[in-house]
C-alpha cells in the first residue's frame, strides 16, 4: 500500500516507475479476486499491474462496476458514456459503490478514502478519480452544493423570474432542480387552461444555471471575480424539446462547460423529468467579464472558497436598505 | 380484543422445504437425519445433522451459493444474508402464496415482522478471521449485517419492505416463541393487523458443533437413533437448521380478504426458571407456570387440551423436566392430553424451534391429525401415566399447546385452536 500513494510519473516518463514486479501468485489472486467479471477486464487489470499503464484503467472499473449491477441493466454499460448514473441509471447505492471500490482497491493495489467516495456520481467520476489516484494528479473539485438562500443572494436574476430551487456546482459544469409550482405568471397565460412550461423558460432555466455556474464554479483570475452585471444571453444552437412539462414537475437541470474564453462560456445542457428527457440544448452561449474583487459589493461578492451561503439573502437585503 | 389467527405457514426445514412435505413427513414419522459430512472428523464427536435438502450454503460467498430455481433472489438481496437469510427469505415467499398477501399488504404500515436466530457464527467467524488477516479496509461493507444476531429481522425487513413493528428476540430456544408470542400480543391489543413471526438458524457446522463442548449433542451414528425424545436411551438432542415463517393476522383482516385461516392463536404465557443458566429445573418449574398461566388466559382447562406439542429435545435432564411438569399441569386421573416431540423427526432448531414446531401444530390443527413422538422403543420411566402417542393419530385437535424452553430457564407456552 505504500507504493500506491506515491505520487505517479510526471509528464513524458514512462509509466514503468509504477509497474511492480508481478508474481504468478499476484496473477492467481487477481483471477480470484475478478472471478465473476469479464474476461477484458481480467486481461486490463493484467495489463495494468504489469506496466502501470493507466491507459487500462477504464476497462478494468468499468468492469468491476459492470460485475456489481443487476444483469438486466448491464447493457447499459454496453456503450455507456461518462454521464451514465450510478445511482439512478445502475441502481447502486452506497453500499454497493464500496463493493465496487473494494475491489478496484485489491485489484488495481490502491486506497481510497471515505470522503473521495462521496463525490462519485456518475461512470465518468469514477474513472477521472481512478486515473487521478493512478497518475498522482490533483482530485477534480467535488461538486459544491448552493442552497436557495446562496442563489439569491449571487443571482442578478431574482423572482418571479427566478428558475432555481437549489443547484450544485463543479469546477466544469453545474446540476439544478426547478419544481414547477403552477404559480408561474406566464402559466395563466400559456396556455389558456392549459398550463405548460414554456420551452423558451426551460431555456432560461438552463441559462441560470449557467449564470450560476459562472458566479459560483467557474476558475477566475487572482485577484477578479465574475461580476453579475456583466453576464448576458448571447446565443443557443441545437434545441430541442422532448417532453410537455406542466405544473407539479420537477425538472432536473445540468449544464456542462464546452468552451470558456473571455468574454465568451459556452454549454451543453439538458433537462430531465425523473428519467425523462425534457430538453437538450447543444449549445448555450453567455458573454461575462472579470472585475477586481475589491469593486464588488460584500453582499454579491461570490467567493468560490466560501462555503457559508451568502451573508444575506435577497429579500432581506432590500428590506435593509429600507 | 381482536382474536389472531395464523394465515400462512412457509417451511425450509430438515424434513421438508414447503407445507405439504412437512406435513406428509409428520404424518409418516420420516425424519430429516443424515451423517452430516463436515461432522466426519475424529475430532468432532457428534455425527448426524438434520440437514437442509435442495440448498446449498457451505461458502462464506452468498454468490457461491444454490437454492431451488422457483425463488428469484438478487444478488444486492442475497448480499446481506446469511444461510438461514437465504432459509427464511424462501420461506418467507412461500408464507406470502400459503397467506395469498399482496405486496400492499406486506409493505404497509399495520404489518410487521418479528424474528428469531441465533445469528451467523460461521459468518461471524469468516468476516473477523479476514478482518485480522488483510486488514478492515479490505473487508466487506456487510460482514456485520450478515453475521450479526438480527441480521435476519434486517434482511427480512428491507426486503419485503416492512413498515411496522420489526425487532428480534433472543431467548436461545424459546426465542421464536417469544417472537411468536409477541406477534399475537401485538395484534391483540390493535398496533398491528399482520404479522410475520421467523425463526431461522444455520444449522451448519459452526452453528451446532459448540453444542457438543456442553455435552448436550446426541453421539450416536445411526441417523435412525440419534434424537428420541422421552425414550429411555436418549443421549442428547441433533442440530438442525432452516426457517420457518408463521403469518399471524386479526379477525378482521381475515374477514376482509376472506381468507381461510389453519388455525386460532388463543393466547400465551411465560415464566422463568431462576435456577440455571443452562439446566432446566428439575421438575420443570418455570415451564409448569408458564403453561398453567397460558391455559387460564385462554379459559382453557387442562382437560380440554388435546395434544401437547413438547419441547423434548431429546436430552438427558430437559426431558424428564418437561415431563414432570407435564404430570403437574395434566394430572393423568383428569387429563391426557396426546404428547408428542416433533424434534424426534426434525432434531432441535434451537431460535427456529418455537416457529417451526408452531407451525407443526398449526398443520396438525389444519389438516386434522397428531403426529407420533417418534423413535421410542422404551419410555423413560419419567413419562408413565402421560399419554405420549408413538404413532401419529388421524384425529383431528381441537386444542393445541406448544412449549418452548430456552437458556436461562425462559419458558413460553403459546395455545392454539382449531379454526
Amino acid at each position: 500500500m505504500p507504493e500506491a500513494s506515491q505520487p505517479g510519473p510526471g509528464i513524458g516518463q514512462p509509466y514503468v516507475a509504477l509497474a511492480r514486479s508481478f508474481t504468478p501468485e499476484d496473477e492467481a489472486a487477481l483471477r480470484e479476486s475478478l472471478k465473476r467479471c469479464s474476461p477484458s477486464t481480467f486481461e486490463a487489470a493484467v495489463q495494468y499491474r504489469k506496466t502501470g499503464n493507466p491507459e487500462h484503467v477504464p476497462a478494468v472499473v468499468i468492469g468491476v462496476i459492470e460485475r456489481f449491477v443487476e444483469p438486466d441493466l448491464r447493457v447499459k454499460l454496453k456503450d455507456a458514456d461518462d454521464d451514465l448514473r450510478l445511482i439512478e441509471d445502475l441502481g447502486i447505492d452506497s453500499l454497493t459503490m464500496m463493493e465496487i471500490v473494494i475491489l478496484v482497491e485489491d485489484v488495481l493495489q490502491m486506497t481510497i478514502n471515505n470522503e473521495e467516495l462521496r463525490n462519485l456520481r456518475a461512470v465518468g467520476d469514477v474513472k477521472t478519480f481512478i486515473d487521478c489516484k493512478i497518475r498522482g494528479l490533483p482530485l477534480p473539485k467535488p461538486m459544491k452544493f448552493i442552497p436557495i438562500e446562496r442563489i439569491g443572494a449571487v443571482m442578478p436574476i431574482q423572482p418571479p423570474f427566478l428558475f432555481l430551487n437549489e443547484a450544485s456546482v463543479s469546477s466544469t459544469g453545474a446540476n439544478g432542480k426547478y419544481r414547477i409550482t403552477g404559480q408561474e405568471f406566464f402559466l395563466q397565460g400559456h396556455f389558456k387552461d392549459n398550463p405548460i412550461m414554456p420551452a423558451s423558460m426551460m431555456l432560461e432555466a438552463l441559462g441560470q444555471l449557467a449564470v450560476l455556474f459562472l458566479l459560483e464554479g467557474a476558475p477566475a483570475e487572482p485577484g477578479t471575480v465574475i461580476s453579475p452585471n456583466t453576464i448576458f444571453f448571447t446565443g443557443c444552437e441545437g434545441v430541442r424539446a422532448h417532453r410537455v412539462c406542466r405544473p407539479g414537475d420537477t425538472l432536473t437541470l445540468a449544464i456542462k462547460t464546452k468552451r470558456m474564453k473571455m468574454p465568451l462560456a459556452t454549454f451543453e445542457g439538458s433537462i430531465r423529468v425523473g428519467q425523462e428527457k425534457a430538453v437538450i440544448a447543444e449549445e448555450i452561449t453567455l458573454t461575462f467579464g472579470y472585475v477586481d474583487v475589491a469593486t464588488v459589493p460584500a453582499a454579491t461578492a461570490a467567493s468560490p472558497a466560501a462555503d457559508s451561503p451568502g451573508p444575506v439573502p435577497a429579500p432581506l437585503r432590500v428590506a435593509m436598505k429600507t | 380484543m381482536p382474536r389472531v389467527f395464523i394465515t400462512g405457514l412457509g417451511f425450509v426445514t430438515s424434513i421438508g422445504n414447503d407445507a405439504a412435505t412437512v406435513t406428509r413427513n409428520l404424518r409418516e414419522l420420516r425424519h430429516g437425519f443424515e451423517l452430516y459430512p463436515p461432522f466426519q472428523r475424529p475430532d468432532i464427536p457428534c455425527k448426524v445433522a438434520g440437514t437442509i435438502k435442495e440448498f446449498a450454503t457451505d461458502s462464506a460467498d452468498p454468490e457461491e451459493w444454490t437454492w431451488p430455481a422457483r425463488y428469484a433472489i438478487k444478488r444486492d438481496v442475497l448480499r446481506s444474508m446469511a444461510p438461514h437469510g437465504l432459509y427464511a427469505h424462501c420461506a418467507f415467499l412461500q408464507a406470502l402464496a400459503d397467506a395469498r398477501l399482496g405486496e400492499g399488504d406486506v409493505s404497509h404500515p399495520d404489518t410487521g415482522l418479528y424474528a428469531a436466530s441465533g445469528g451467523s457464527p460461521y459468518l461471524t467467524h469468516h468476516h473477523h478471521e479476514r478482518q485480522l488477516k488483510v486488514g478492515v479496509t479490505r473487508c466487506s461493507p456487510l460482514g456485520i449485517v450478515c453475521s450479526i444476531v438480527g441480521t435476519l429481522n434486517f434482511n427480512l425487513v428491507a426486503a419485503f419492505r416492512i413498515q411496522g413493528a420489526s425487532c428480534g428476540f433472543s431467548s436461545a430456544c424459546a426465542s421464536s416463541a417469544h417472537a411468536l408470542a409477541y406477534a399475537f400480543d401485538d395484534i391483540a391489543l390493535g398496533r398491528q393487523k399482520r404479522m410475520f413471526v421467523v425463526g431461522a438458524e444455520d444449522g451448519n457446522f459452526d452453528a451446532i458443533v459448540p453444542f457438543a463442548a456442553m455435552r448436550t449433542l446426541s453421539l450416536q451414528t445411526d441417523p435412525d437413533l440419534a434424537s428420541r425424545p422421552f425414550d429411555a436411551a436418549r443421549d442428547g438432542f441433533v442440530g438442525t437448521g432452516g426457517a420457518t415463517v408463521v403469518v399471524l393476522e386479526s379477525e378482521d383482516e381475515v374477514a376482509r380478504r376472506g381468507v381461510a385461516p389453519r388455525c386460532e392463536v388463543l393466547g400465551w404465557g411465560q415464566a422463568s426458571d431462576g435456577y440455571n443458566v443452562a439446566i432446566s429445573h428439575p421438575d420443570g418449574a418455570g415451564l409448569r407456570v408458564a403453561t398453567g398461566r397460558a391455559l387460564r388466559q385462554c379459559g382453557v382447562a387442562p382437560e380440554q387440551v388435546d395434544y401437547v406439542n413438547a419441547h423434548a429435545t431429546s436430552t438427558l435432564i430437559g426431558d424428564v423436566s418437561e415431563a414432570r411438569m407435564l404430570h403437574a399441569v395434566f394430572p393423568p386421573a383428569t387429563a391426557r392430553p396426546a404428547i408428542s416431540s416433533t424434534k424426534a423427526l426434525t432434531g432441535h432448531g434451537l431460535s427456529l424451534a418455537g416457529a417451526m414446531e408452531s407451525g407443526f401444530c398449526a398443520l396438525a390443527l389444519s389438516e386434522g391429525f397428531m403426529p407420533g413422538s417418534a423413535h421410542i422403543s422404551r419410555l423413560d420411566p419419567s413419562c408413565e401415566g402421560l399419554n405420549i402417542i408413538r404413532t401419529t393419530q388421524p384425529v383431528a385437535p381441537r386444542i393445541v399447546v406448544k412449549h418452548s424452553s430456552g437458556f436461562g430457564g425462559a419458558n413460553v407456552t403459546l395455545v392454539f385452536k382449531k379454526a
